[in-house]
């Protein structure tokens, strides 16, 4: 039971008190210059969970088994993001064989998954972390991206509302959407401290 | 299935002969800055344990012990031994536990006979900046100094400068303030317990 | 090409003078928010992170540049990240060397300059089809611009949260600081604000 409480703090503190949106400002490079739409926001978040949650699983094995103590300590870096490209690339080889439609739809933000910060981002924090078992690295990872999609859903809603606003001109795309990105991460500081440190 | 090899070699020749370079680059460039990085690691946890216990000449691990934090995790802690002519004059342990946003880590310093604390400095933190990062100020970390190595209490108001158990929290920063008293709370009394079943202190060493 | 001398001075300083301003790639190209919001708390970091990130640029555009004739297609992407992330793991190494407490505040942002969009998409656009001297000019001048996006965007948060800017206090004390300015809230509005500027500046021009 015990287990399961740290599991279930892990994950809430890392959808909701770390968001790695909000918090760490992770995510946000390739949402900022795409379109502002729903679906597409849920779909590349649902995407992005998939090979967040393989690699920080992948790496976090990586890590403990073969890298860590070792002089091979020193390559983590580039480990990490051969596996990350290598995820992306098996999800990209997956969906062209069994949803093909889903693949088209998707474009070009497949291979563009494998730079988005979160990712390798999560695979560095989880190691900062201290993380000893896999059970939890997985919960984390795919909270990690649980997060994300949450983060991206709330900020492209937002932003399909905001094309019907008034923006004045300078602010319209960009400006706009950081400043609400910026309201949001004051939202979501309300939650820090939730977990009380005892 | 020569055609097949011949023909991967042939397009990833390039890859192949890169990341065989790279990787000599990175080992050496590794190999040129380990020591240094090394030292750098060392000279940091020196420089905190220098600022808790000035008098020191030298310190010397000790023990490696293992403790529990508040959550049940087990966690390293070394034991330091602050030498001056020989002779002992205090003890420097590192701890950690969970803090308002984040892990805090902490050196605490402790006299000789584990009877008063000397100080804490904090090693790394992640609290509110302007409150809870006060953590590391004077004003609330000289409430330590000289206060008896047993169990701590925080207090909402109280005389910051009367040196007793009793700790006044920082103004708007209470869940930081607790839990640097709490992480000194637990592991004051398990590593005192176990260097006292060391034998390292506690038979007028 | 024509080789004239004229052209290609002419081509090398158009080259610089667009990272530095027409194409900054923070403002205009919308690259490497990452590390811009999240080291920017500080002049010092800031940098420190852009002066990583020049090393880090050059290197890959030179490599890149070097091997442009050789690359695969369909392998082109792998030998960047490749290359990216070596040079990153020594650039990492050498603060972790040379400036421990920059390394430890910048903590896990240095090896993300790996995922930064800019230096893939410079060596994507720029240093896989061109030669070495432009290269070189051009990862210079998206550098410069970006250490200078960065510091800009740190000196005002850093002064109106702390006011001091490189850790010098220039604010009288009777000013108080707005520590949001040093928390997430800060760093997006700060940064949405000052690329609404930029518009509104740009479009004055134009």
């Amino acid at each position: 039971m015990d287990t399961l409480n740290i599991l279930l703090m892990g994950f809430i503190s890392i959808v909701i008190i770390n968001n790695l949106v909000f918090t760490k400002f992770l995510g946000i490079c390739p949402y900022l210059g795409v379109s502002g739409r729903i679906d597409m926001a849920f779909g590349m978040g649902l995407a992005v969970t998939f090979v967040v949650t393989l690699s920080g699983t992948l790496t976090w094995l990586i890590d403990h088994l073969i890298l860590l103590g070792t002089p091979l300590e020193v390559t983590r870096y580039v480990c990490f993001i051969l596996v990350i490209a290598g995820a992306v690339q098996l999800v990209e080889m997956y969906l062209r064989k069994f949803f093909p439609t889903l693949y088209e739809s998707f474009g070009i933000f497949l291979p563009l998954i494998t730079t988005n910060c979160a990712i390798l981002g999560l695979c560095l924090f989880i190691n900062l972390w201290g993380i000893d078992n896999l059970l939890e690295a997985v919960v984390l990872s795919f909270g990690a991206g649980i997060g994300f999609t949450m983060a991206i859903c709330i900020m492209a809603g937002i932003r399909e509302n905001l094309n019907l606003a008034d923006v004045p001109k300078p602010l319209k795309g960009a400006p706009i959407t950081l400043i609400t990105a910026g309201l949001l991460a004051l939202a979501f500081m309300g939650f820090a401290g939730m977990i009380s440190p005892s | 299935m020569p055609k097949a090899i011949k023909h991967f070699i042939e397009q990833s020749w390039l890859l192949i002969v890169a990341s065989f370079f790279f990787g000599l680059l990175i080992a050496a460039t590794n190999a040129a800055w380990e020591p240094r990085i090394e030292q750098n690691k060392i000279t940091k946890i020196d420089n905190l344990m220098r600022g808790l216990l000035p008098k020191a000449e030298k310190f010397e691990l000790a023990a490696e012990l293992q403790i529990e934090s508040a959550k049940g995790k087990k966690v390293k802690s070394n034991v330091y031994k602050a030498l001056a002519d020989g002779r002992c004059l205090g003890w420097a342990f590192n701890c950690e536990g969970a803090g308002f946003a984040d892990k805090i880590e902490l050196i605490v310093a402790v006299d000789e006979h584990f009877e008063k604390f000397a100080g804490y400095a904090v090693l790394a933190s992640n609290e509110t900046p302007g409150f809870g990062d006060r953590i590391k100020l004077p004003f609330y970390r000289n409430q330590f100094a000289g206060a008896s190595a047993g169990i701590l209490k925080l207090v909402k108001t109280g005389d910051a400068k009367k040196i007793d158990s009793e700790i006044v929290a920082i103004t708007g920063a209470t869940v930081s303030s607790e839990a640097v008293v709490k992480i000194i709370n637990n592991s004051i009394t398990q590593i005192k317990d176990q260097m006292q079943k060391k034998g390292l202190i506690g038979n007028g060493k | 090409m024509a080789n004239e001398p004229q052209s290609s001075a002419g081509l090398y300083k158009q080259t610089l003078i667009a990272g530095l301003w027409r194409e900054n790639p923070v403002l205009r190209l919308l690259l490497g928010m990452c590390p811009t919001l999240a080291v920017t708390t500080a002049v010092k970091p800031a940098l420190t992170m852009g002066l990583s990130v020049i090393f880090v640029l050059l290197c890959s555009n030179i490599v890149v540049s070097l091997m442009r004739k050789l690359l695969k297609p369909h392998l082109r992407i792998l030998m960047f990240t490749l290359t990216i992330a070596t040079f990153v793991t020594i650039a990492d190494l050498f603060l972790k060397a040379f400036a421990a407490r920059m390394s430890e505040t910048l903590g896990p942002y240095v090896p993300l300059i790996i995922v930064n969009c800019i230096i893939i998409c410079r060596a994507e656009t720029c240093a896989s089809k061109n030669t070495l001297v432009v290269s070189t000019i051009d990862a210079l001048g998206m550098g410069v611009g970006f250490t200078f996006t960065l510091c800009v965007l740190a000196g005002i948060r850093e002064i109106l949260s702390t006011g001091a800017v490189w850790e010098v206090k220039v604010l009288p004390p009777a000013f108080v600081p707005w520590a949001a300015m040093g928390m997430p809230v800060g760093a997006f509005i700060t940064l949405g604000l000052l690329l609404g500027l930029v518009n509104a500046v740009s479009k004055k021009k134009i």
